[in-house]
């Protein structure tokens, strides 16, 4: 492998400051060893060669395709595939992202979760939330239904009552065709504290 | 998305070094959701080879005070921008604008500096490689911009030149009312530009290799009113039709200062500089701010399908200083 | 009053509620099979051209590419009505038109190969617009269709197929008229309907003449029965069919993607995937008929109608499958709409070069009244009569009648919509707010208030045929052999519901075969609100005929006649003893007993639904807000109320009721482009918009089924669009005629806005 340049650092940057970061040049001494991503997803961490072989992750990759191509998770959907339906939303160390706009190669050391992860693993219990939609029929097609949950799920991970504006306002990036929006925000409601 | 390498940059200066050594064939990707889509499209004229990503600098996600000071790191995502109590108190214009962007999910992953380089949103630009494309224009080098004679209802009513793109950011029209300054390092070193006069018709004020590190924004005064106002075809998602932000102090019912800047009206932010000459000094009621409104407008030339703009801006200008 | 009923009309999870919500659902692009290719379609740039020469030399070399198709290696396969479409074709009508078919190892291998095939086109002049279409001298899509004039009619539905409206004599109407209007008036923003799951498809090829697809339909037996069609008979197609992301009618002609994909298998002998990617959905799949009317109406100042006579100019695009259907079916819900004596409606189908139109919900009906709705209400105005009273009036009544697809005349058997449509301007609070046309119902500074109304009936929900067989098991379940794949309207369950209440058999011991071609019978789909009446009807037939043959079998062993029996969960007992009984089981442990149940078209029951709209708009920005809807309809027995009410929200989506405020595709009229074909720019409902909907149902029995029931989820999308245009007409007190209502035709309207270059009026 060629040759890299790389750089060190001589002063780190801390949260608020604003001192200028001057480096000085170095030259890796060692051609680059196979890099390698580590990711937890639904708890089960995956260790995961870069490069570009089928097993491997492609620096391409999004996650969604990591997701659903390599690790066989297919309950993460790809619909628009450019970030503005919300369909293939997981959470990232607990925040809601969308996995079709997030590479996976930049996701090194983060903890996804995705719809699979949402029922408890050993009873196969549904998540409080899961079971309101299911009560609710909180869906049509059902397509959109993964992303809706992690959404929801995000938001009551930061909010657990919210009120239906904010309900709204958390899902105000998922896209459902059917309309089953009427009834998601009712289950989104009745699951709000009862929620993990 | 077709294969690029990847860098994970440690430093500011070790991504300015990359983008030089790759001589044009490198993107810097922060929050990515404005770089996947272009590399999804693949509508630019050349496919990166690399991918440099900044988010692996540590520090650069800061959002602090000081001496006066708004400083935002330029990886600080929308959403701690959102979420900041000191945005949020101080200068609420700035968080207005970072909450109306797109999506709680974009918003998780967007970062200031990213929205503030994200490229335009034309639908002649971006058409897409995959369905017969991509398009040709004068943005992309070739050509005249396809807008002037076909579907404009989103592009520029003043200031374009060759492009008739706007600037799609919407936290760039409240940094241009805050009078927040980018500042950005390149191999020559830093400097720091003016929001104002960040954008220009073709490109943004970036010189080759160079890269924005954050954004400083001087205090506002307490009593200062800040509105930013943001018309969509659609409440969340959508990019701004018209946006505008303003700063207007008043005291005992006169206006002591005014500060007004419009969005995606042209192709960067726009202070309405007369507009807030006119109302300094003056009490402020409806037709103070219709004159000021009209004013502010008094420089548009619409092409053939927006001059509906107009009248949204000028409203937009209206009911933010009667706010 | 109690319910008669056990499991119909009662709330319970959708069968498939579990898979959804943990993401176990196997939709189309999750499905993968061992040596799996991945096909992609290389597209035209050019709205019209010819293709010279393709070069692919290089492709073939690339890694992973396994094969390269175009149109001098495919068979004669040709699909629309008539059939003159071929699967790939030296001449592209469209950009976005497929040139070129590629299958390879990976996805990305693909789409790589198509930037290494070299086309060289010769460009011919394009044409967009209906009426340039007609015009002489417009270029030509098809040398089978002279003037762009695509040949009228639908075999299919007969040989009187309904090909315009002409009855009675309009000129004796216009006579008899108080006042009389006209115009040009057209819907014609292209909405796209765009299920979240795009299109798609994986074929194998496994024999000569054989190839089994898996498919995503909400229609997944038809896709044999068109495909055997394409492929000259000489192909035997097997569909399987699996959780649909969403059709509302789209997918139902999915024939090409199918057989690109077939195509390649058959060149591979591999299982080729081929998923359309969300721009080509938006941009080379199919959109909602374009429709431009210039018709004239006399009407009464009571407000009968006394003449309708115009010409329905529809732009199908570059070729069509099912407009004919759709004008057929739009010709007779207009009918149903509006009882007048007197018509001469001609339409005309139109060839231009962009992507084609296909099926959306609504089928050619939501399309007329759109047009014709807007001109019925300057008469209205005239006339002065209420717009609620006047859509009361016209519809039609039990006893009134209508000229169906088939050309035949048919009374409506069914019920008297008058009490729902009553109730619905009731709860809407109507005449409180109707303060006349073009008068807001209520100003507050630049906002104004207004509201309209829309209906929308039809005769299709008893269309076509539909076949299913009902197994009983010694261990007391039982199967439902039908080939319905479950795309959202949770009809499936429903089915599964109707023969637990046939069978009074709890619904967990009732399963339904997966719909593949092979194991089902005869299936048209659940499509135009067929799904609870005729697919319904078949299926309790089934259910019925086995529970006969069961009760037949049991008689003996329990000394009674068949008909002294009953059944109820698993078990068959003496209606006069009820402890004399005997498990199914008794069938014997080596015995199915197969009940068989088939429905045939009727087409003399019409469902009904009224919208009513009410919308603020803000005359300073020219938004349009959607603040209330309600819908009113009465559908017989109510089978499931969460699914009800789901269908009855899709109102706003799927190019309904928001194709009046923002939905549309927008074509670039020089390049033949399609601006908008994202997610960003193609506008659809998010959550902080939702307006308050209330939907009204009524339960009087129809002369349907034993469960007296019909559908009305296919009609929703449709009385919403007319009435936004008329409400806000009223809120501004200016008419606007044009879908959308976007902020630059409401200020437009408003003057308020010059015509650009050189600053605002």
């Amino acid at each position: 492998m060629e040759k890299r340049k790389s750089v060190r650092p001589v002063a780190f940057l801390k949260k608020g400051e604003d001192t200028v970061v001057r480096t000085q040049k170095l030259t890796r001494k060692k051609a680059r060893a196979t890099e390698r991503i580590s990711l937890t997803v639904n708890g089960k961490i995956h260790e995961m060669e870069v490069g570009t072989a089928s097993h491997q992750i492609d620096p391409a990759h999004t996650l969604a395709h990591t997701l659903r191509e390599t690790l066989g998770l297919t309950g993460t959907k790809v619909s628009c595939d450019h970030g503005a339906c919300g369909s293939c939303t997981v959470l990232m160390d607990g925040k809601a992202v969308l996995s079709c706009m997030t590479l996976t190669i930049e996701c090194d050391g983060k903890r996804i979760t995705t719809i699979e992860g949402l029922s408890d693993p050993e009873t196969g219990e549904l998540d409080p939330l899961q079971q309101a939609f299911v009560d609710h029929t909180a869906f049509q097609c059902g397509f959109c239904t993964p992303g809706m949950i992690m959404s929801a799920k995000a938001l009551l991970g930061e909010n657990p009552s919210p009120t239906e504006e904010e309900v709204k306002e958390g899902l105000s990036g998922n896209f459902c065709r059917c309309i089953s929006n009427y009834h998601v925000v009712k289950a989104v409601l009745a699951a709000s504290g009862k929620g993990r | 998305m077709r294969s690029f390498t990847h860098i994970n940059a440690r430093t500011l200066d070790e991504a300015i070094e990359l983008l030089r050594k790759y001589r044009g064939r490198a993107v810097l990707n922060a929050g990515g959701t404005d770089l996947l889509s272009a590399l999804k499209g693949e509508y630019l004229s050349r496919y990166p080879e690399t991918v440099i990503n900044l988010k692996s600098i540590s520090g650069l996600d800061y959002v602090s005070e000081d001496g006066g000071l708004l400083r935002i790191g330029a990886l600080a995502k929308l959403s701690d921008i959102v979420r900041s109590p000191l945005v949020s108190s101080g200068y609420r214009v700035l968080a207005e604008a970072a909450r109306s962007v797109a999506s709680p999910q974009i918003r998780n992953a967007a970062t200031i500096g990213g929205n503030l380089c994200q490229d335009i949103r034309c639908w002649y630009y971006r058409y897409p490689r995959h369905i017969g494309g991509p398009v040709q224009c004068a943005r992309k080098g070739s050509g005249p911009c396809l807008a002037v004679r076909g579907d404009n209802r989103y592009h520029a009513i003043m200031n374009s030149r060759k492009c008739f793109a706007v600037c799609p950011s919407d936290t760039a029209v409240a940094l241009a009312v805050l009078d927040a300054q980018v500042h950005v390092s390149g191999p020559e070193g830093d400097r720091a530009i003016a929001v104002t006069d960040f954008f220009g018709p073709l490109a943004n004020a970036l010189r080759s290799n160079e890269i924005v590190r954050k954004i400083e924004v001087p205090k506002v005064s307490v009593s200062a009113v800040q509105t930013f106002l943001k018309f969509t075809v659609r409440e969340p998602i959508d990019f701004a039709v018209v946006s505008v932000a303003s700063v207007i102090t008043r005291e005992e019912g006169v206006c002591t200062d005014a500060r007004i800047a419009l969005g995606a009206v042209a192709p960067g932010p726009v202070r309405a500089s007369k507009a807030e000459e006119m109302l300094k000094g003056e009490r402020i009621d409806e037709e103070m701010a219709a004159q000021a409104a009209e004013q502010a407008l008094a420089g548009a030339r619409p092409l053939s399908k927006n001059a509906y703009k107009i009248e949204i801006a000028k409203t937009l200008v209206k009911r933010a200083i009667l706010r | 009053m109690a319910s008669p009923y056990r499991f119909i009309g009662k709330t319970t999870p959708r069968k498939d509620a579990r898979e959804i919500v943990t993401g176990r659902a196997n939709f189309l692009a999750d499905r993968k099979f061992p040596g799996m290719l991945h096909g992609k379609v290389l597209r035209s740039p050019h709205p019209h051209a010819l293709i010279k020469s393709v070069s692919r030399d290089e492709v073939m070399k690339l890694p992973g590419v396994e094969a390269v198709l175009t149109w001098e290696d495919v068979p004669n396969w040709k699909g629309g009505t008539p059939r003159c479409t071929r699967i790939l074709d030296r001449k592209v009508r469209y950009v976005g038109d497929a040139v070129a078919l590629v299958a390879a190892d990976t996805e990305e291998h693909a789409k790589e190969a198509l930037r290494f095939i070299k086309v060289e086109y010769e460009v011919l002049p394009a044409v967009f617009d209906i009426e340039e279409a007609l015009k002489p001298g417009a270029p030509q899509l098809y040398e089978d269709f002279p003037g762009n004039v695509v040949t009228p009619g639908v075999p299919f539905f007969g040989p009187k197929n309904l090909k315009e409206v002409v009855r009675g004599d309009v000129e004796r109407g216009f006579a008899e008229a108080d006042v009389i209007t006209e115009g040009t008036f057209g819907y014609e923003n292209m909405p796209n309907p765009i299920p979240p799951e795009p299109p798609g498809v994986v074929a194998l090829w496994e024999a000569p003449d054989s190839v089994t697809l898996w498919v995503s339909n909400q229609a997944s037996y038809m896709d044999t029965v068109i495909l055997s069609h394409i492929m000259e008979r000489k192909i035997q197609p097997r569909t399987i069919g699996g959780p649909c992301g969403g059709s509302f009618g789209s997918k139902y002609m999915s024939w090409q993607v199918q057989c690109y994909a077939a195509l390649l298998s058959r060149a591979t002998r591999k299982p080729v995937k081929l998923v359309l990617t969300k721009e080509e959905h938006l941009a080379s799949f199919t959109l909602r008929p374009a429709s431009r009317m210039s018709a004239k109406v006399g009407m009464k100042k009571d407000g009968t109608v006394t003449a309708v006579q115009g010409t329905w100019l529809i732009d199908t695009g570059y070729y069509s499958m099912t407009t004919q259907s759709q004008i057929a079916v739009g010709c007779g819900e207009v009918q149903i709409m509006v009882q007048c004596p007197n018509w001469d409606l001609k339409p005309v189908i139109v060839c231009t070069n962009r992507n084609a139109s296909g099926i959306v919900r609504g089928f050619g009906g939501q399309e007329l009244k759109c047009c014709l709705i807007p001109l019925l209400s300057l008469a209205m105005e005239k006339a002065g009569v209420d717009p609620f009273e006047f859509l009361k009036k016209n519809f039609v009544r039990p006893g009134g009648g209508y000229f169906w697809r088939d050309g035949i005349w048919y009374n409506h058997r069914g019920i008297d919509h008058t009490k729902a449509m009553e109730r619905g301007a009731e709860v809407f609070g109507w005449k409180e707010k109707w303060k006349g046309w073009l008068k807001p119902t209520a100003v507050n500074g630049p906002k104004r208030r207004g509201i309209g109304v829309g209906i929308h009936g039809s005769a299709d929900i008893g269309e076509d045929s539909s076949e299913a067989y009902v197994r009983l098991h010694p261990d007391g379940t039982a199967m439902l052999f039908s080939c319905v794949t479950e795309h959202g309207t949770g009809q499936v369950t429903n089915y599964i519901r109707m023969v637990a209440e046939v069978l009074q058999l709890p619904m967990e011991r009732i399963s339904i075969t997966p719909p593949d071609s092979l194991i089902n019978p005869y299936e048209f789909g659940p499509a135009g609100s067929r799904g609870t009446y005729a697919i319904g009807a078949a299926i309790i037939a089934a259910a019925e005929d086995a529970r006969q043959r069961l009760l037949e079998l049991i008689a003996p062993r329990l000394k009674a006649k068949p008909q002294d029996l009953d059944t109820v969960d698993g078990v068959v007992y003496r209606k006069d003893d009820p402890g004399v009984k005997i498990p199914w089981k008794a069938m014997a442990v080596d015995r199915t007993i197969t009940g068989y149940g088939r429905f045939d078209p009727d087409y003399s029951l019409v469902n009904c639904m009224m919208t009513f709209i009410e919308v603020e708009v803000d005359t300073e920005t020219g938004k349009v807000a959607l603040l209330r809807v309600v819908n009113a309809t009465d559908v017989g027995q109510i089978i499931d109320p969460p699914g009800l009410e789901n269908q009855l929200n899709g109102c706003l989506g799927s190019a309904g009721i928001d194709s009046a405020i923002f939905e549309e595709m927008i074509l670039d009229r020089s390049a033949g482009r399609m601006l908008n074909a994202n997610m960003i720019d193609y506008k659809w409902r998010t959550f902080p918009e939702l307006p308050v909907i209330e939907n009204v149902v009524m339960e009087t029995p129809f002369p349907s089924h034993r469960f007296h029931a019909v559908g009305v989820g296919e009609i929703a999308t449709s009385p919403g669009p007319s009435a936004v245009l008329m409400a806000v007409s009223n809120a501004l007190g200016v008419w606007i005629h044009k879908y959308p209502v976007t902020p630059e035709r409401v200020l437009k309207t408003l003057g308020k806005t010059g015509s650009g270059k050189g600053g605002a009026a």
